[in-house]
């Protein structure tokens, strides 16, 4: 409060000022010319804006839902369409390629240098996959997204090599043998190094394993200049050694995996098929089950799906949920328009007030 | 600008703090134990240092050891210095913002999964908001110290006025003061240029007071005017030290070897202006923050909405939900941690977080972890966000709004706080002042009886509004040629104006009432004796309305002597002449409470003796002379019905006298009249003995004149389920009236009155023992009380339900406050529709205000326009001041002022309706809206091992809330007007909707906390499903932060078009925000994903959106998501409106095709087929016709109010009639 004069001298302007805003405003108010800026504020001030309506009258959902309906089912179906016409092969083999002997006791097998890792799959071609067929593997209940897992990478190093000192994040494979790691970090510590070939007609089917990862990866992210070094030269072995004379940026196999997924259940691409394969041919896999996933419990499974120029792989997920969507839609406006028409509330009809229904009871 | 009102809100407080001291001494005096002395303070009043001070006047070296402090002030918080560290402590003070530093201070910790920017940047941006504003507030209040400190001002230097700046002035200094200008320091008065020693000053920057008061200079210092006179002053004055009470001061003035005591009366405050004196000269007392308006400061704590009480549950409760949450992850990740999750390399080195080996600790660091992440659960920028609505409010539509514009006295309507605006939607009681108020104070003769015949053609609002009820419409009536209207005459009747009533069926009886009026009466005429200019000087307006009314009737009462009244009549032999009469008067005998009568005793210049009598019904016809029962009957339902048209009556009677019987009355009457014990007792018994035999000439109805549109703003707001409660310090029988006329109480209701003027207790009273007096009133209002509660819950089950109505006055009321009958109290008046108290006290007042707010948890909303009203206004919820003629400080007090109470239904129905709407819907959807993006964090947490890892990128977090989510929120606070101001005011009942807090209930954020859950697992689960298994023909995958920002592009959408969905009515800038909002996060991500940067982070949106974009499964995602996300919310709003519709989206429907008219336009009426003159006589002849107890009398006994105030230590401005009389009595003693 303080200095009670000043108050005077301030509010006496303030007071002047609010009320020539306010003649201001009447002036506004009453003059038939006034210009667009002073017409704003006047709108403005007097709560006045122009302002559409939007309520939600009988009419108006039920043409929304009937609309959305229409809109929603075609698209469905199409989707549906789409994704019905990939072919999808999914094989798990992480318990067919596992000896019998060593069936109780997994871990021992996969931990076991001395045993051969290789085993092959037959697989029947159910339809005529049109090329290019993608590869992939498939692991459940590996949980790429965890905390430690996600953080523990690093993309500078990746982009700058050994000119990038801090490593920290990549806790903890950071260090081997008093050298830094490249690349460090769990994620490509931990890389799947499972192999796949294709035998058909007895012939190797030619796998394509370029262009497997994004461009973007390739062009920024993973260094051109920058050589695996001191990879996977710690106590314990990971997975997957990689080439040092190859360029991370040539690395797809890293830069597809270090990619991390989103659910502890996915695909990762391996590769291409660029031939056709017709219905009832049996492609031969020769795997090297060399991943250690059976310490947890993960699955893994090889993929085979062509793809379709709307959605990619196949995913029925998008196209029933938009026929769902589109049905109880159209059930909505249904049910609505019932309603509407048994029990319509009159427009000028007071009786529905709280007010008057309270007076009626008592 | 607010900050200007934040000191006038101080000082107005303070004020009111103190009077609510002063009445409570006040009380203790009414049941006469009290002491005799109360002195008002203002403030708390501190200590006195045992020491005094002496100042050596005109004499700086003297003065200099005691290093007296400067006079420059200094009201910033903040300087440069103490500005950051000063204003963020300020800033922390507030839970929210102390929680989020919390969070980012962990965020800093490696247990945080998200980098600090997703805290820190959302924290800053809010503080730098706030810090903003702070340092904008005080760079005005800096500015305006600066004005205030370099004003200039007259010191005597060297036997010459010099001017400096105020700050420059020292203690001692000799300086001189102008007209109209302030006092720059607490100053003792010493010479003025009036001859007496006088000044004028004005107080209204302290007190509000405008009118003048004056200050008197010591006699031995009246010369010093001059400044070669001034010069040789060497004065020594000793005083108190510096303290804040700013009417008490003592010291000493030692002059020549001479002590003066000096008095308040020496002492010119700073902050008080000089009026009507040229100059003044005074020497400094006290300077700067010593002075004691300065050490008054005082800070008031403001109040806080309901609304936002409620909000702090709300935050509360999802600190529980956050706590819940953190708890679940916790459990699940010390279950999950596992060494045989190889890929985690667990067995090697790893952090105490994810040690397998110690499960308890893993689960302790997860919850603090999740904490950071699922910070985002708590709005942070949601008290940002409010300040800023509310602010605009306030400033920008409550200030600005023409319907709240009172043309006539320039005032629009001012919001004093922007913390309350919400509260105006669910005001339920409301306590209203009476005078000033609801009444303008202005009387008006407005009817008349006659001789069993009525006269007077006006219509009275409460008759007009009593007509609209039922369907009528009466149209003004153009005045007739003979309508008279000034002040305290508003009557038209051509059958006796202008000397019509000659030619009445009884023209004697209209020459008896006109000449009654005219001599009857103890009013003093003024100023210039035509009948046009001449002023009369009453008691009470009542009598001043009803000479006034003698005189247009030609009965021109002109002058008074102490022993004669002179009356100049026209047409009383012969149409158009006139003729002076001088009336002889014998005896008055003066009104008063008891007697509620005033007779005069006259002799005509014939020698005819009369008494002329005037009173209350109830009185006069208790001392009718029998026979005559035709005009008594008449003449009763007459008084009848002008009580219920709200008009206060007086019943008129004379009764002539013999020579015999007035002489030997007379000597009884002198004998009284000399008595000296109980002479005014005696008096009322001689007066019993001539007052008797009566006859009834007729009664008068005068109209308590309204202030505009009150009965029916009464009306709507009672249709708008608020109850209104009259508290004036008046007597019962006005208060009763005014009641009555602003429809507060109708013949319909059942009333019950509570009252101390039982005969029952005057008697008591009349034995004077104070201790008897109290045991016998509290137990005769305990016994009323139980029986009024009794009648009350019996006419409760009555259907339809009987009204009722509770009158009590203070003296009861003050007993009936007693703790044992509060309780009692509250529920009679609680089931009672509307209540009047009549003769409280402020304090009373207050209390009252507050039994309701805190003893029915009610809100209460008090408005009033005095000083009387300030501790009611500040003890309710809402406090409205009438800004208006006279004195600031109800308004100083007050929360909002208003120029009408009328406007009342604006500011509550319209603006406080929105606002609260509004507000609700903020308050809802911030919350909404954080949780539904939390929760789909939540839901991941599920699938990553409870790790804790973030799904969304640290700047899609930190951004989400002050940047893609931030604008369209505070549009649909501004905008969103859910029916038309003019249908909000023809459907007074939306407002209950408010009342009965519709839209922030917990059922209502349970329904918003439901589909929140259900978006955020479409969200999550919808974005994810959709994403496994290749994603366009080249067979790529997406990874996790694909995903999410495919997930944070769907919730940012739905979030906005939700917001869209919530609007009742949409603007330009509605869609200008929502969309600007949702393409500020594609601008946002498309410049983020495109560039790398140099710092250490992870890049792991880069190029994202650009593959997302590429790929058909973006747009059909994109357009799956939204809308089956928003389908339950879709659905759930049609079947709401659909089944139990809002009252409000009702009106939208019956006028859903009709133009939304400007506000200026308002809808027109329904009219009717009836000519105005048929229409009013039609709505008259369905007024209330039952038998009824109110006839209207009210008579004010003079000065009451000013009266019972200043008994108790109130500052009550005396009343310019009062003043005036004082004044004109005088002269006219010195002119007789």
């Amino acid at each position: 409060m303080e200095m009670i004069h000043v108050e005077e001298i301030s509010t006496s302007a303030l007071r002047s000022r609010q009320i020539s805003s306010i003649h201001h405003l009447r002036q506004i108010s009453f003059t038939p010319k006034r210009s667009k800026k002073s017409e704003v504020i006047y709108k403005f001030t007097q709560q006045n804006l122009h302002a559409c309506k939007l309520s939600l009258t009988p009419q108006l959902v039920i043409s929304l839902f009937l609309l959305m309906g229409i809109i929603f089912v075609p698209i469905g179906f199409v989707a549906l369409h789409a994704s019905r016409s990939v072919v999808e092969i999914v094989n798990r083999y992480d318990t067919e390629c596992m000896p019998d002997e060593f069936k109780s006791n997994k871990v021992a097998y996969i931990q076991d240098i001395s045993v051969s890792k290789n085993c092959t799959l037959a697989i029947k071609i159910p339809k005529f996959m049109k090329a290019p067929i993608h590869i992939y593997y498939q692991l459940d209940n590996y949980y790429q997204n965890h905390r430690r897992y996600v953080k523990s990478r690093n993309d500078k190093q990746l982009q700058y090599g050994l000119h990038y000192i801090q490593t920290s994040s990549c806790m903890p494979e950071e260090y081997s043998n008093g050298y830094p790691i490249v690349p460090c970090g769990l994620v490509a510590w931990s890389m799947f190094n499972d192999t796949y070939s294709f035998v058909r007609h007895g012939a190797p089917l030619f796998i394509n394993r370029k262009n497997i990862s994004w461009k973007s990866d390739r062009d920024h992210k993973f260094g051109e200049k920058i050589f695996p070094f001191n990879f996977q030269n710690g106590t314990l072995i990971g997975g997957k050694t990689l080439d040092p004379t190859i360029p991370l940026s040539e690395q797809e196999d890293l830069m597809v995996w270090m990619r991390a997924s989103a659910l502890p259940s996915f695909r990762k691409i391996y590769g291409r098929i660029e031939d056709d394969l017709d219905a009832d041919e049996v492609v031969f896999v020769n795997i090297g089950n060399n991943y250690n996933t059976y310490t947890f419990g993960g699955k893994k499974k090889l993929v085979l799906s062509t793809s379709n120029m709307l959605l990619g792989g196949k995913n029925d997920f998008l196209g029933l949920s938009y026929i769902t969507t589109g049905f109880s839609c159209i059930f909505l406006a249904v049910f609505f328009a019932l309603l509407h028409v048994k029990n319509q509330r009159p427009d000028h009809d007071t009786s529905h007030f709280s007010w008057t229904r309270k007076n009626t009871i008592s | 600008m607010s900050r200007a009102w934040d000191r006038f809100r101080q000082s107005g407080s303070m004020f009111g703090f103190s009077t609510g001291r002063g009445r409570s001494g006040g009380d203790v005096e009414l049941l006469g134990r009290g002491s005799s002395t109360h002195t008002v303070r203002l403030g708390r009043v501190q200590p006195q240092a045992p020491t005094h001070r002496t100042i050596y006047c005109n004499d700086r070296d003297s003065n200099l050891p005691v290093r007296f402090k400067g006079n420059s002030i200094s009201t910033t918080k903040y300087n440069v210095l103490t500005f950051l560290p000063k204003g963020l402590f300020e800033q922390f003070r507030r839970v929210a913002n102390l929680y989020f530093l919390m969070i980012s201070i962990l965020s800093t910790t490696p247990i945080s999964p998200v980098h600090p920017i997703t805290n820190v940047v959302p924290l800053s941006l809010v503080l730098f908001v706030s810090l903003v504003k702070e340092a904008f507030e005080d760079w005005k209040r800096l500015l305006n110290d600066r004005v205030i400190n370099n004003t200039p001002v007259d010191v005597l230097q060297n036997e010459k006025w010099e001017s400096i700046p105020w700050r420059k002035l020292q203690v001692g200094d000799i300086i001189k003061v102008r007209q109209d200008g302030f006092f720059p320091a607490d100053l003792l008065f010493l010479a003025s240029t009036n001859p007496d020693g006088i000044c004028y000053i004005e107080t209204s920057n302290l007190d509000g007071e405008t009118n003048l008061k004056i200050r008197k200079a010591l006699e031995r210092t009246w010369d010093y005017l001059l400044p070669e006179k001034a010069a040789e002053f060497k004065g020594e004055i000793e005083c108190e030290q510096p303290n804040n009470s700013l009417y008490t001061f003592t010291g000493n003035l030692l002059i020549q070897n001479q002590t003066l005591p000096l008095s308040p009366n020496q002492l010119l405050l700073r902050g008080c202006s000089l009026r009507n004196t040229e100059y003044i000269v005074g020497s400094v007392i006290f300077t700067g923050h010593e002075t004691k308006v300065m050490m008054n400061a005082m800070n008031v704590p403001s109040k806080r909405s309901t609304l936002e009480r409620k909000l702090d549950k709300l935050i509360l409760t999802l600190f529980g939900v956050l706590f819940f949450m953190c708890v679940i992850g916790a459990i699940g990740s010390g279950i999950f941690i596992n060494v045989n999750e190889t890929y985690l390399a667990l067995n090697g080195r790893v952090e105490q977080q994810f040690n397998p080996n110690n499960r308890f600790v893993v689960a302790i660091l997860t919850m603090f972890t999740l904490l950071t992440l699922y910070s985002t659960i708590i709005p942070i920028s949601l008290y940002v966000s409010i300040e800023m609505i509310k602010f605009i409010q306030s400033t920008q539509f409550i200030n600005k709004d023409l319907h709240m514009y009172h043309i006539e006295t320039d005032t629009p309507a001012l919001a004093r706080t922007s913390n309350l605006n919400e509260e105006l939607g669910q005001v339920e009681y409301i306590f209203s002042d009476k005078t000033g108020t609801l009444t303008r104070n202005l009387m008006e003769f407005f009817k008349c009886s006659i001789d069993g015949e009525m006269y007077g053609t006006g219509v009275t609002e409460i008759e007009r509004g009593a007509a609209t009820r039922d369907g009528l419409n009466i149209a003004e009536t153009k005045p007739s040629s003979t309508a008279i209207h000034e002040k305290g005459f508003n009557f038209d009747d051509p059958k006796i104006m202008r000397g019509a009533w000659r030619n009445e069926h009884n023209p004697s009886a209209c020459k008896e009432f006109f000449r009654c009026l005219a001599i009857c009466h103890t009013v003093l005429p003024e100023g210039d004796l035509s009948p046009e200019k001449i002023i009369y000087q009453a008691a009470s307006p009542d009598e001043a309305a009803l000479v006034t009314a003698a005189k247009n009737f030609g009965f021109f009462f002109y002058r008074r002597t102490p022993t004669m009244i002179m009356v100049r009549e026209s047409h009383i032999e012969k149409m158009g002449k006139i003729q002076d009469i001088s009336y002889e008067i014998l005896n008055v005998l003066e009104f008063n409470s008891t007697r509620k009568r005033q007779s005069v005793i006259c002799r005509y210049p014939n020698g005819r003796l009369v008494l002329y009598c005037k009173g209350a019904d109830t009185v006069i016809y208790e001392r009718l002379v029998d026979g005559n029962h035709n005009i008594k009957r008449v003449t009763r339902e007459h008084l009848e019905q002008f009580g219920s048209s709200g008009l206060r009556t007086l019943c008129l009677a004379y009764k002539e006298l013999s020579n015999e019987l007035y002489g030997s009355w007379n000597e009884k009457f002198i004998q009284a009249k000399s008595s000296l014990r109980d002479r005014e007792k005696k008096l009322d018994e001689v007066a019993e003995l001539i007052e008797n035999e009566l006859i009834l000439i007729g009664c008068t109805a005068i109209e308590d004149k309204l202030q505009e549109g009150v009965p029916s703003c009464i009306e709507t707001l009672s249709r708008a389920g608020i109850k209104i409660w009259m508290l004036t310090g008046d007597k019962m029988e006005t208060a009763i009236n005014i009641a009555y006329a602003c429809n507060l109480i109708n013949n319909s209701m059942k009333q019950f009155t509570i009252s101390s003027e039982t005969n029952a207790i005057r008697a008591i009273e009349d034995r004077g023992d104070q201790v008897e007096i109290a045991r016998y009133v509290r137990d005769s209002v305990k016994h009323d009380l139980e029986r009024c509660l009794q009648e009350a819950e019996r006419s409760q089950k009555d259907i339809p339900r009987t009204k009722m109505a509770l009158i009590i006055d203070g003296k009861c009321l003050m007993f009936a406050l007693e703790s044992n009958l509060r309780g009692k109290l509250l529920r009679l008046s609680l089931d009672c529709n509307s209540v009047v108290c009549c003769r409280v006290s402020p304090l009373q007042k207050a209390q009252v205000t507050s039994l309701v707010k805190k003893g029915a948890k009610k809100i209460t909303l008090s408005i009033g326009d005095g000083a009387n009203d300030v501790s009611m206004i500040q003890a309710a919820h809402v406090g409205v001041g009438i800004s208006g003629l006279e004195g600031m400080q109800a308004v100083m007090a007050s929360d909002f002022s208003i120029a009408q109470f009328c406007f009342l239904s604006d500011l509550l129905l319209v603006h406080g309706r929105w606002a609260y709407l509004r507000l609700c819907k903020v308050i809802t959807y911030f919350f909404y809206k954080n949780l539904t993006f939390t929760l789909t964090q939540f839901w991941f947490t599920f699938q990553t091992g409870f790790s804790g890892q973030r799904f969304y990128d640290d700047w899609f977090q930190s951004l989400f809330n002050v940047i893609f989510t931030a604008l369209p929120v505070i549009i649909l606070g501004l905008f969103d007007k859910d029916v038309s101001a003019s249908l909000s005011k023809r459907y007074p009942e939306l407002y209950l909707e408010g009342i009965k807090n519709m839209f922030f209930k917990w059922r209502v954020v349970g329904v918003w906390a439901f589909f929140s859950v259900y978006q955020s697992l479409i969200f999550y689960y919808f974005t994810s499903a959709a994403s496994t298994n290749g994603l366009n023909s080249s067979g790529k995958i997406f990874g996790l932060w694909d995903v999410s920002t495919m997930a944070f592009t769907c919730v940012v959408v739905t979030a906005n078009v939700r917001l869209l969905m919530e609007c009742n009515s949409v603007t330009r800038w509605h869609y200008v925000s929502v969309g600007g909002s949702i393409l500020s996060w594609f601008v946002f991500i498309f410049i983020y994903s495109g560039i790398m940067t140099t710092f250490d982070r992870q890049e792991n949106i880069y190029f994202v959106i650009y593959v997302l974009m590429s790929t058909l499964y973006f747009y059909l995602t994109l357009l799956l998501v939204p809308i089956v996300a928003l389908l339950g919310d879709f659905t759930y709003k049609g079947l709401q409106r659909w089944f139990s519709p809002y009252d409000f989206q009702i009106v939208q429907e019956i006028h859903r095709h009709e133009q939304d008219y400007s506000r200026r336009n308002e809808l027109l009426e329904v009219t009717n087929h009836l000519t105005p003159d048929e229409a009013r006589s039609y709505a008259i002849s369905q007024l209330p016709r039952e038998r009824s107890k109110h006839t209207g009398f009210a008579f004010d006994s003079p000065g009451y109010e000013s009266f019972f105030a200043s008994q108790h230590g109130i500052f009550a401005p005396h009343k310019a009639w009062d003043v005036a009389r004082r004044a004109s009595t005088r002269t006219n003693i010195t002119n007789s």
